[in-house]
């Protein structure tokens, strides 16, 4: 009798999908999907809006990535208004700073809440701990003075998102052109020394330290299951600078295979020549990949795990992160890192980068710089345009194009959830293959294994599909015939 | 739960008189491009037009994050005010709240409960927490409260002003 295990919902990523494991009459997997069932089209009802309204409202996908959501939307406004990349428009240095500042701030904090609270619970009990005790609030029975310290943390990271959008969550301070404000001295002090209740920089770039000793301290102790936790194949992509080193702002698209080598590398204004979408009747989230290459060996990885991977160095100015970054490539001798759970250990590594980028950024006195918006040409006008940032979790594009009058008409949203989507397919089946292959018994520490593969991409599958919403995990068992057999709910 | 009067009683240390106070804290969490889900900001919009509280922090939040463990932890004593869809809830609640770890984290929302134990545990401090909770109907992606929602924040408001400052 053939079986289909059903996951659904997966719990504690962002959105909403499920997961369905097909095994054959001795329990052996044959299939395995990542299904993911909810709509909410921002593509469509963006649609007929003034041009200027996307940034503000395309942030509000998501309550997590708003500021990537929002810094993307700004680059494309920047085209359509003739003061953009595609134009061969430098940004202001404060301008551009000032993005920056909150872009980092917001991968520090995106980061902290991915790793602190969902994957070092995870790493300090085991996945196979009871659900209820693997989340931060299991961690604030176990270690209160560690969770003290991630609250800290990520509250810095918040102060620094409402340093520069003026609120914590969905505030604005780019514009066609630039940004609506700088970063005063008072500003950028409370931030280097904080005060009483904010840690200053030394203490975030002390506890960023101490957040990758963890995984370090887990890794040597089960490096087994670390290392050997879904290793799948994909290429790797990110931005990067003309040195070939990630910039998480600007830069052209580079894709890399195992030994590192350029597969691809565009102007990301022209990713339409180099991307195809495919889609499947049974996922709303589809499946970008090279055209050149096709769907099976064209489809790349984004993220932490992958920049890592991307990156040639982080450069002299962050040498905490340099030196981090260099034991990471020296651990596959200098090879792409295709290991699943090796993305955490990059995420740790670039809580500690963006801390330091926000350091040097701090330091820079364009950040109160008084030329905050370049204005257009006459006839500059463009209607369209192309931003793409480095979100925390990968490579993030947005796509508008507006009529003479301002009204948009189009939008195509590639979020780094929909670029991930084969690659964490491919980690499914791996782990299922693994995990639940010859198993007559359908544990919980087995579904958590599928959990904790997807995990590690932090997947938001609101952004990905735009849906929202989380609710408790069921199982269900079918035999070929459709009829369930067994079903586990939590 | 349909008697408020009783309450507002029970809660009679709520009197809008002892949070104004800067170690006291009144927080609206909701969305008010959400309908009714904008009442607990809508609770705070009247705070402000009144006047009322102004040496207290006052703050409007989507959510409950964990580091507002850290918030009231350097707080005396705290007011949430939150929508409920809960229809046993006639028009509005008020009640004192205790600490209790219930693991409802998720990266988007997390209890008053757990963020008081995690308060208590991680801080070493506990303020004194009520919630007030005001019943609305309607949650579309919409601006504006529903006309019996604002009957019920209105009735709210009056009568948390009535509120004797206690003894």
């Amino acid at each position: 009798m053939s079986r289909k295990l059903v996951i659904d919902p997966v719990t504690r990523i962002e959105g909403h999908g499920k997961v369905t494991v097909h095994l054959d009459d001795n329990n052996r997997v044959t299939d395995a999907k990542l299904h993911v069932v909810e709509f909410r089209g921002f593509e469509k009802f963006i649609q007929g809006h003034p041009y200027w309204e996307a940034p503000m409202l395309l942030q509000r996908i998501c309550g997590i990535c708003f500021v990537s959501h929002h810094l993307a939307g700004a680059k494309v406004l920047d085209d359509i208004t003739g003061v953009g990349y595609s134009t061969g428009v430098e940004m202001l240095p404060t301008a551009e700073k000032v993005r920056r500042l909150g872009h980092y701030g917001q991968q520090l904090q995106s980061h902290v809440t991915a790793y602190f609270y969902l994957i070092v619970p995870e790493m300090l009990f085991g996945m196979d701990a009871p659900p209820e005790q693997r989340n931060v609030l299991g961690l604030v029975e176990a270690n209160p003075e560690l969770v003290k310290r991630v609250v800290a943390l990520r509250k810095w990271g918040q102060e620094v998102i409402k340093t520069v959008f003026g609120k914590r969550m969905h505030g604005i301070s780019s514009v066609p052109g630039g940004v609506n404000k700088g970063v005063s001295i008072a500003e950028r002090d409370r931030l280097l020394n904080g005060e009483d209740g904010l840690l200053s920089m030394d203490q975030v770039i002390e506890y960023a330290q101490e957040g990758l000793q963890l995984f370090y301290d887990f890794h040597e102790k089960h490096r087994k299951q670390v290392d050997g936790f879904a290793e799948v194949p994909a290429l790797n992509m990110s931005l990067v600078d003309d040195s070939g080193n990630v910039d998480y702002y600007h830069g052209s698209m580079r894709i890399v295979d195992k030994n590192k080598s350029i597969v691809a590398e565009l102007n990301y204004h022209d990713y339409l020549d180099y991307f195809a979408e495919a889609t499947e009747e049974w996922s709303y989230m589809k499946f970008p990949y090279l055209k050149e290459l096709g769907r099976e060996a064209g489809s790349v990885r984004v993220g932490p795990l992958a920049r890592v991977n991307v990156t040639r160095s982080y450069g002299d100015s962050t040498p905490l992160a340099q030196a981090a970054l260099e034991r990471f490539h020296e651990y596959t001798n200098g090879r792409a890192n295709d290991m699943t759970l090796h993305t955490n250990w990059a995420r740790a590594i670039e809580i500690l980068h963006s801390a330091e980028l926000i350091r040097e950024l701090l330091n820079d006195p364009d950040l109160q710089g008084e030329q905050l918006i370049l204005m257009p040409a006459d006839n500059a006008w463009t209607g369209e345009g192309v931003g793409v940032v480095e979100a925390p979790r990968g490579t993030l594009l947005h796509h508008y194009r507006a009529d003479e009058e301002g009204a948009i008409t189009s939008v195509n949203l590639v979020v780094a959830t929909t670029q991930n989507n084969t690659v964490m397919n491919r980690t499914v089946r791996s782990v299922a293959e693994e995990y639940l292959g010859g198993q007559a018994e359908i544990t919980e520490g087995m579904m958590n294994a599928i959990e904790v593969g997807i995990r590690a991409y932090d997947p938001c599958l609101s952004c990905a599909t735009h849906a929202m919403g989380q609710m408790p995990l069921v199982v269900s068992v079918y035999d070929a015939g459709g009829g369930l057999v067994d079903e586990r709910a939590r | 739960m349909n008697a408020p009067a009783e309450c507002l009683v029970a809660a009679s240390g709520v009197a809008l008189s002892n949070y104004n106070h800067p170690s006291c804290l009144i927080y609206g969490i909701g969305n008010v491009g959400r309908q009714d889900d904008g009442l607990g900001w809508a609770f705070i919009d009247w705070l402000e037009s009144k006047s009322l509280c102004p040496r207290a922090e006052i703050t409007r939040h989507y959510q409950l994050h964990l580091e507002d463990a850290d918030l009231i932890s350097r707080k005396s004593r705290v007011l949430f005010v939150d929508a409920t869809k809960d229809p046993a809830v006639e028009q509005f609640w008020l009640e004192r709240v205790q600490p209790k770890m219930d693991f409802s984290f998720t990266s988007h929302a997390i209890s008053i409960p757990s963020i008081m134990a995690t308060c208590e545990q991680c801080f070493g401090r506990l303020p004194e927490v009520h919630l007030l909770t005001i019943r609305g109907y309607a949650w579309e992606l919409e601006e504006g409260l529903t006309p019996t929602a604002r009957q019920n924040l209105e009735a709210a408001t009056e009568q948390i002003a009535a509120i004797p400052v206690s003894k």
